[in-house]
């Protein structure tokens, strides 16, 4: 749940109205949106099921069932008015146990790939620490709307720091990742993270996870060897993601894998609702298979009506057989 | 059900709606923000430095300040070993967060916070040279191992090297060649890679390299002679040469194996010319001032160097990264008095 400190006393004003039995119609205004209303109106909380905390992270800064829900909302501060959302970004390498007979150097962000998924809201101020003890010069280029100075394309040597700092704008679903050529190398290896803007008037509340595909080039030939959600290969079919049925599931998705021009996100047994880029408040439209460029990203909404096992993976099965495949666990609503 | 009951009731349902009413104005109002960017810099900034405008002195950039500048630091709070503590907890959002990362305390703070910043200032005398001569250090470690490995018919090896001098380099320097009138070398460059990329047999290639080669000694030499040969100066180039050198050494073994040749190669690069080149042109000056520290750095280097045994990587690596660590520790170590002594 976005900014619990800043918006609880809203929600707490929305519980209050559902008590009152008007909620679903007050607040869909709010939202300006249906989802609003379909969440209320089915009168319940949000739920997020409990995730195992004793699954192996394979050498990842965070393991990969925490961070399909881990945001860094940054230290906030308020100057002269506006809120500061400081952010601490170290560029290091670490090893990742990417199967069992593969072990792999990465180039990361804090640690993990990809890097902490950042957040900040419409018009807030982000100012970025960037230290970068990766060996190489390494960078933060923002996908966003910035200054050229803050960029991210002008090399930060080892051992050197640098401060990005920006406004959040516009809202939507973002990235950030190293732009030291060969980018394909910088972002391949792991230097690369999700930003996410939210609008002013926030989004319905929903179990919102972060999923991003990315893929390795395990021997330089400028081609994909293994691919993953979240890091590491087949990690979320071997551990499967909690959902409960028929909760709204928000999921901001995005492709950085080089090399492939394309793949189509696909879920098994349901259809999701599609906002662009995460530039919309009110989804474009409805699909089952969305087909996303190098860097492309949207926010994908769905509920399982049923209990269950279900797969997800790109419909280049090739590529979901190397690795980008999961399942989410739709646990019983009664449960 | 009361008829009380259901007055309060509606009387708190206006009370809400109001709420929300004024909470959606406060979220619809437009962002004073948008357009903020270069202006609230500057206005922050200055705001921040008024306090300082007496003492006109250039701030320290607790971000990016090289160990002889915090040094400053040190002594003004007498803490020993401060200047290392700043840089182990880099990076700072704020100067502030020399507080919350606890490396100094609030009236240590106090004292020093007029003399530090955040803010990207621009880098001047001796740390501006430093700087522009280990980015130049760098640039001729990757020619050297690109050299290497085209004397060794291995162009494809070669060429990431021929790349990394300008997608890493080139373009932080830029400015700096223009402000110390080097001729801009980046199409020699870019040459260079295209020609060993495409046709790596071409005859072109040495003399397109050795052009290169030369622009690039042009740059070092826009730097006075004496300064490059003081042992002061020469001594903090060889130390971020090997720092970096560490960083990618450590980035290229995994599991006992070399598993990245390309960072081993960047290494073995950075660390000769530190030796063969730095090193060596300040040497006698450094065993003149301080005998056993240059005892100790030269055979520090000549242990280090067992770790390229060639500029082909070997599948298992020689020395582990934390013994390249120790070394590059113990040259840093005899370099403080080296340093101290010459620069006195």
């Amino acid at each position: 749940m976005p900014y619990p400190q800043e918006i609880g006393e809203k929600l707490w004003n929305r519980r209050k109205l559902l008590q009152l039995g008007l909620g679903g119609v007050a607040t869909a205004g709010i939202a300006g949106g249906y989802q609003w209303f379909r969440q209320r109106s089915s009168g319940q909380p949000v739920r997020v099921p409990l995730v195992p905390t004793d699954t192996p992270a394979y050498g990842n800064g965070i393991n990969p069932l925490k961070m399909v829900r881990d945001f860094d909302y940054g230290k906030v501060k308020q100057e002269n008015g506006r809120t500061i959302r400081e952010f601490q970004i170290i560029a290091s390498t670490t090893t990742l146990q990417l199967n069992s007979a593969v072990s792999y150097i990465t180039w990361n962000y804090n640690g993990r790939v990809p890097g902490p998924t950042l957040r900040a809201r419409e018009g807030d101020r982000v100012r970025v620490s960037f230290l970068n003890q990766g060996g190489h010069a390494h960078t933060m280029h923002f996908h966003g709307i910035h200054p050229t100075a803050v960029d991210g394309v002008r090399p930060v040597s080892n051992g050197k720091a640098f401060i990005y700092e920006f406004d959040a704008v516009p809202y939507g679903v973002h990235l950030y990742h190293c732009h030291i050529a060969p980018v394909t190398r910088h972002i391949s290896k792991g230097l690369h993270g999700m930003f996410i803007v939210d609008p002013k008037e926030g989004r319905s509340p929903a179990d919102e996870i972060v999923l991003v595909m990315d893929a390795y080039d395990t021997n330089d030939d400028n081609r994909n060897e293994l691919y993953a959600f979240n890091g590491l290969p087949n990690y979320y079919k071997r551990y499967p993601i909690p959902i409960y049925q028929n909760q709204l599931v928000r999921l901001y998705l995005l492709n950085v894998v080089e090399f492939d021009a394309a793949l189509t996100f696909h879920t098994h047994a349901n259809f999701f609702r599609v906002y662009p880029t995460g530039m919309t408040l009110k989804p474009s439209y409805e699909t089952d298979v969305i087909t996303m460029g190098t860097a492309e990203r949207h926010i994908l909404e769905f509920a399982y009506p049923y209990p269950g096992k279900y797969m997800f993976h790109p419909h280049q099965d090739a590529i979901a057989e190397a690795g980008c495949m999961g399942l989410f666990d739709v646990i019983p609503q009664n449960s | 059900m009361g008829i009380l009951r259901r007055l309060v009731r509606y009387m708190f349902l206006a009370v809400s709606i109001v709420g929300l009413i004024l909470s959606i104005k406060a979220c619809s109002s437009p962002p004073a923000t948008q357009t903020s960017s270069p202006a609230a810099q500057s206005e922050m900034s200055s705001s921040s430095s008024t306090t300082d405008a007496a003492s006109n002195k250039p701030k320290i950039n607790i971000n990016s300040a090289i160990l002889s500048e915090l040094d400053k630091l040190e002594a003004a709070l007498g803490v020993p070993a401060l200047s290392h503590k700043i840089q182990a907890s880099r990076p700072y959002g704020s100067t502030e967060d020399l507080v919350s990362k606890k490396v100094v305390t609030q009236e240590q703070f106090d004292q020093i916070k007029n003399q530090i910043t955040t803010e990207e200032i621009i880098l001047t005398g001796e740390a501006k040279d430093v700087d522009y001569m280990t980015k130049l250090g760098l640039m001729k470690g990757h020619m050297l191992v690109a050299g290497e490995l085209l004397d060794l018919s291995k162009p494809d090896q070669a060429e990431p090297h021929l790349g990394h001098p300008v997608e890493e380099i080139y373009v932080d320097l830029e400015e700096q060649f223009k402000e110390r009138n080097v001729p801009d070398f980046k199409d020699i460059l870019t040459q260079v890679q295209d020609l060993v990329k495409s046709k790596p047999n071409d005859v072109q290639v040495k003399p397109k390299f050795d052009e290169a080669m030369d622009a690039i000694n042009k740059a070092i030499a826009a730097l006075p002679d004496n300064q490059r040969q003081s042992a002061n100066f020469a001594l903090q180039v060889i130390n971020g040469l090997l720092e970096t050198a560490t960083a990618e050494y450590t980035a290229a073994i995994a599991d006992g194996k070399v598993r990245e040749i390309i960072e081993y190669q960047d290494s073995r690069g950075f660390v000769a010319y530190a030796q063969d080149t730095i090193f060596k042109s300040i040497e006698a000056k450094v065993k003149q001032a301080d005998p056993k520290a240059s005892q100790q750095i030269t055979t520090a280097f000549a242990e280090l160097r067992k770790a390229w045994p060639e500029a082909i990587a070997p599948e298992t690596p020689v020395l582990t990264a934390d013994e390249v660590a120790a070394k590059v520790k113990v040259i840093e170590q005899m370099s403080a008095p080296v340093m101290s002594a010459s620069a006195s």
